[in-house]
């Protein structure tokens, strides 16, 4: 049975799509990352999914039912974001303690140690933190909660490296403890890349690609070498990305579609071939232009 | 434990590479169990599905055998089919790269044979330091 399960999902704001016609499923127990430029609707579609938002056209269904005003979704989903709205009267501790008793799973054990970990106190308040130290504190809370659904939305918003390393560590050491489902959100694909079942990729509210993590490593290939021998060895395939280097020579990043052979072959001809690293597959796969910000400048 | 993410190789094929070696340096001997998936993820920092996706290519290739319950084991044969499955396929490779490279420096057999020779000369020597 999938947690979320929606089809031909569609949402508007004024003349403004911000989800367009998205289908998709999520099987339990896998950790999902949700990438998208900035605007690509990643937190409109994580706010449909958690029931805070409507859809205009489609059919969302979380744990098999409608997630909106839905007491069994609402138990068993936590939704970590920067603006999470927290008791103002209470401090750190006291949100901790009552937090025991608003989720089923919750591991305090857990929230104390990260708490502790992370320098918080517990006569803080949540309005007084920094940006950084309140994420890290709105991160603790997803993961003690320890639901079946745990949504994060980028979560690392203002943490330093240190501290973002250490939070996606603690998430796939816990994930391994109790496993769930998880969705995370980021811009940055490179730091969450290795702790991921599964990639979605979002553009302009659309979907751009639901793939395995396994198989992106293997999507595209950069090829760097003469014009001609480049283009003649891409033929058909799909080129991502298009990059003039000298007079004569060329950097194209295309679909792999490649036998090891084949790129035996070009290798010895003298082509550079390189890994295309998943940030910049990513750029590329949801860049609007195959030249990217030079094609700005490209008056000619 | 580091992986290389700039590698063309994804991390599962790294990590299926990471345990050959460890099997051919006999830092695991055959019959013996090896890390788990959830060791493995642990120790790489990666998602255990991608872990197990590893260790499932030594298995895909009978180098590990299960036992029920247990988990994984080394088999018996799997070191010397480590060792010579290496010698075809990457060394094969790094000496037609080796060769190419030499044809593109227009440096002659003799003189690439003198520095393989130089080459093995100076290895030894470290070795035995």
């Amino acid at each position: 049975m999938n947690v979320v399960d929606c089809s031909g999902l569609t949402k508007t704001f004024g003349r403004a799509t911000a989800v367009n016609n998205l289908s998709f499923t999520l099987a339990p127990n896998k950790i999902t990352g949700l990438i998208g430029r900035n605007g690509a609707g990643k937190t409109t579609l994580l706010k449909i999914i958690a029931g805070y938002l409507l859809p205009n056209a489609g059919s969302i269904q979380v744990f098999s039912e409608n997630p909106v005003n839905n007491i069994k979704v609402s138990a068993n989903m936590i939704f970590v974001d920067e603006n999470m709205v927290l008791p103002a009267s209470m401090n750190l501790g006291e949100i901790l303690e009552s937090s025991g008793r608003f989720y089923a799973h919750w591991d305090h054990q857990l929230a104390v140690g990260l708490f502790t970990y992370f320098n918080l106190h517990p006569g803080q308040y949540h309005s007084k933190l920094s940006k950084g130290m309140r994420s890290a504190f709105n991160a603790i809370l997803g993961l003690a909660a320890r639901c079946p659904l745990t949504i994060f939305d980028e979560p690392t918003t203002g943490m330093d490296a240190a501290v973002r390393k250490d939070f996606y560590r603690a998430l796939l050491k816990d994930f391994m403890l109790r496993p769930r489902t998880v969705i995370l959100s980021s811009h940055l694909l490179n730091e969450i890349n290795d702790i991921l079942d599964d990639l979605l990729l979002i553009k302009d509210g659309e979907k751009r690609l639901h793939v395995p993590i396994n198989e992106l490593k293997e999507y595209a290939v950069g090829l760097q070498g003469k014009e001609e021998t480049i283009t003649e060895m891409a033929g058909k395939a799909e080129v991502l990305h298009r990059k003039r280097l000298g007079k004569d020579s060329v950097y194209l990043a295309v679909r792999n579609q490649f036998a090891e052979e084949e790129l035996q072959k070009a290798r010895l001809e003298g082509v550079a071939i390189s890994p295309v690293v998943t940030d910049d597959l990513c750029m590329y796969l949801t860049a609007r232009n195959k030249g990217g910000i030079d094609d700005v400048f490209d008056r000619n | 434990m580091l992986l290389d993410t700039d590698s063309l190789k994804p991390i599962y094929v790294q990590i299926a590479e990471w345990l050959e070696m460890e099997i051919l340096n006999g830092n695991i001997a055959s019959d013996e169990k090896m890390y788990s998936q959830y060791q493995l993820a642990d120790m790489f920092n990666v998602n255990p599905a991608t872990a197990a996706k590893g260790l499932n290519i030594l298995a895909d290739e009978k180098l590990l055998y299960k036992k029920r319950g247990l988990g994984m084991f080394v088999s018996s044969h799997a070191r010397a089919a480590i060792r010579s499955k290496r010698i075809k396929r990457n060394l094969n490779q790094l000496v037609l790269e080796l060769v190419a490279e030499a044809k593109r420096l227009d440096v002659g057999k003799d003189d690439l044979i003198n520095m393989l020779i130089a080459a093995e000369l100076q290895a030894t020597e470290e070795g035995s330091q």
